[in-house]
């Protein structure tokens, strides 16, 4: 494998992203959306009401059960406590904008690529199917992982400044690192595998697009699940859905290596 | 140096090439000629490697193009794809620094300076290559498949869209080429131009049809025609005609310049036919070979019985 190669596509790749900032705003969008809507919802809402977390008996036995878990949420006085989780709970957004984004970049990337005819004369190259495939998903990774890093710092610094006193300190945990840090980012390299893969074998990138961002749902039923009450996902758990998406990344690089047919690019793009 | 063994591609149940076989040696300018969706752009494709074939093989120096050698042979090969495929966002030398890298070239801006220079680009190159001409876009095609100078360069329609002065810049560079030694194969529509360059043409429907240098086609398909213009003042060209059928030519005919025949071996029998001709009483203004052009040769092949026969073999 040539790093030489794959660092030269990428840099392409950024430089294309960076000269139309359109393809990155969905992106950016999300990002502001998953910090604006945790503060609506559980800093001004509950200041215009006058109606606190704490007093809600949901949220309470919710957190009680989740504080069976996470002791540093039991000593918590009980609004600071509900707050806590409640930040915790909406870091899930932060799961979901890295791969909704990196989807949507290696969307913009494929099509764009086929849309301008620009993959033909880059197959003449020496490039490798590996290489090519490598530099299209980092390419896509990390514009999104580094807004997702940028909101997240943000998101950090909001709720030091307007969440309620121990309530930070509660979000930076083992449990919330494992989070964002691991399996957020290879949930969204496992969602551009597939993106990648897919369009090399359909005739409009588009759709690989939407089958990938279907990887969005089993978060979602967990971000509604935990709030619900319904279960509580521990860090030993994300640490195990981590390992799995790792192992599923690699079989999808193999597996979109061996999917992504040249020929099939070159003959059925049209 | 690059050969083309039995190629056959079939996408489903549509063959698009059946059973091409030629080779070309560095320093030669081959020419791939046929109608639209004869199988020229799938020939280049399966010879740069970017399409398997699905019986036959491509050789580059007598190793075997496959998965393996694929990417060290493509490093050899400079291949302009049908449309130029240019990254409308980035500049005109972003496009070519891009291809320099991921050839591995050392002196990237050295080489992209110089591409850019040979193509009359250099002024443009902090331009996005969005806002180039077509014909520019073309320019800046060439310019990226020829910036690792390759010893082996395929064009696929090197003088599309490019104005009458760009496309004898193509055809210099083509020379050029030849003249430094690398294997040049061109598919064109453009017959007069291949005609100017080319070594030997092949002309292809789907099996190659035929092969060969343009002027022994030509002789083959339209045999040696003399052609003899008279000046005003000649002989009765009735008579004049008879005299030259005596002489040894064949299907004798005249027109208003003169007469024009067919000779064994011209270079032998041109000048016995003048004399008589001469002596007769012909004011002889000029003689000379016919020369139809390869679009009559084309267009002959092309039309009809000889293609269903299958390939004509006219090397010389």
């Amino acid at each position: 494998m040539n790093i030489s190669r794959i660092r030269t596509l990428i840099g392409k790749e950024l430089r294309e992203f960076r000269s139309n900032p359109a393809a990155v705003l969905p992106v950016v969008i999300l990002v502001i959306v998953c910090v604006a809507l945790p503060f609506l919802v559980l800093v001004v809402i509950p200041r215009v009401t006058g109606e606190s977390l704490g007093a809600d008996r949901t949220i309470r036995s919710v957190v009680a059960l989740a504080a069976r878990t996470q002791p540093h949420l039991a000593r918590l006085p009980p609004d600071a406590a509900a707050e806590a989780f409640m930040f915790q709970q909406f870091l899930l957004l932060f799961l979901v904008a890295p791969i909704v984004g990196a989807v949507s970049l290696a969307a913009y990337s494929v099509v764009g690529e086929k849309q301008g005819r620009t993959l033909e004369p880059l197959l003449t190259t020496p490039i490798s199917t590996v290489e090519l495939l490598i530099a299209k998903v980092l390419a896509s990774f990390l514009p999104s992982v580094v807004v997702e890093a940028a909101g997240l710092l943000v998101y950090a610094a909001l709720v030091l400044v307007f969440g309620a006193e121990g309530v930070a300190g509660a979000l930076m945990s083992a449990r919330s690192f494992v989070m964002v840090g691991v399996v957020g980012p290879l949930a969204s390299l496992v969602a551009l595998q597939m993106t990648i893969a897919i369009s090399s074998r359909v005739n409009d990138p588009r759709s690989a697009q939407q089958v990938a961002v279907l990887i969005v749902l089993p978060l979602v039923v967990v971000l509604v699940g935990q709030v619900a009450g319904a279960f509580i996902i521990t860090t030993p758990m994300l640490m195990l859905v981590g390992v799995a998406l790792a192992a599923l990344c690699l079989v999808l690089i193999l597996f979109s290596a061996a999917l992504f047919e040249r020929e099939t690019i070159l003959t059925r793009w049209k | 140096m690059l050969a083309a063994a039995h190629l056959v591609r079939r996408f489903g149940g549509r063959t698009a090439v059946d059973d091409v076989t030629f080779e070309v040696q560095a320093g030669e300018v081959f020419g791939l000629l046929g109608p639209n969706g004869a199988g020229k752009t799938t020939t280049l494709r399966m010879l740069g490697g970017l399409i398997a074939p699905t019986s036959g093989d491509v050789r580059v120096d007598g190793v075997t193009m496959d998965r393996a050698s694929g990417p060290r042979l493509r490093a050899r090969i400079g291949f302009l794809t049908e449309t130029p495929g240019l990254w409308d966002q980035l500049t005109v030398a972003d496009n070519i620094a891009v291809y320099a890298r991921l050839f591995g070239l050392d002196g990237v801006a050295t080489a992209v300076e110089r591409s850019l220079r040979q193509f009359e680009l250099w002024d443009r190159r902090g331009d996005r290559a969005a806002l180039l001409s077509k014909g520019m876009k073309q320019k800046l095609a060439l310019a990226r498949a020829l910036v690792h100078d390759p010893d082996i360069v395929l064009l696929d329609e090197p003088t599309a869209n490019l104005d009458p002065q760009t496309s004898r810049g193509v055809r210099d560079l083509l020379l050029d080429l030849r003249r430094r030694g690398r294997v040049v194969i061109v598919s064109t529509h453009n017959l007069d131009e291949i005609e100017r360059v080319a070594d030997r043409v092949a002309l292809i429907s789907t099996r190659l049809v035929a092969i060969g240098q343009p002027l022994v086609l030509r002789r083959q398909i339209f045999g040696r025609r003399l052609i003899v213009h008279l000046a005003a003042g000649s002989a009765p060209l009735a008579d004049l005609m008879a005299i030259a059928e005596r002489t040894g030519a064949q299907d004798v005919r005249r027109d208003d310049q003169g007469l024009s025949m067919v000779l064994d071996d011209p270079d032998l029998g041109a000048p016995a036919i003048v004399r008589a001709l001469v002596q007769s009483g012909a004011s002889i203004r000029a003689v000379f070979d016919e020369q139809p052009p390869l679009e009559d040769v084309y267009l002959r092949l092309m039309g009809g019985h000889l293609e269903q026969a299958g390939a004509v073999a006219l090397e010389p």
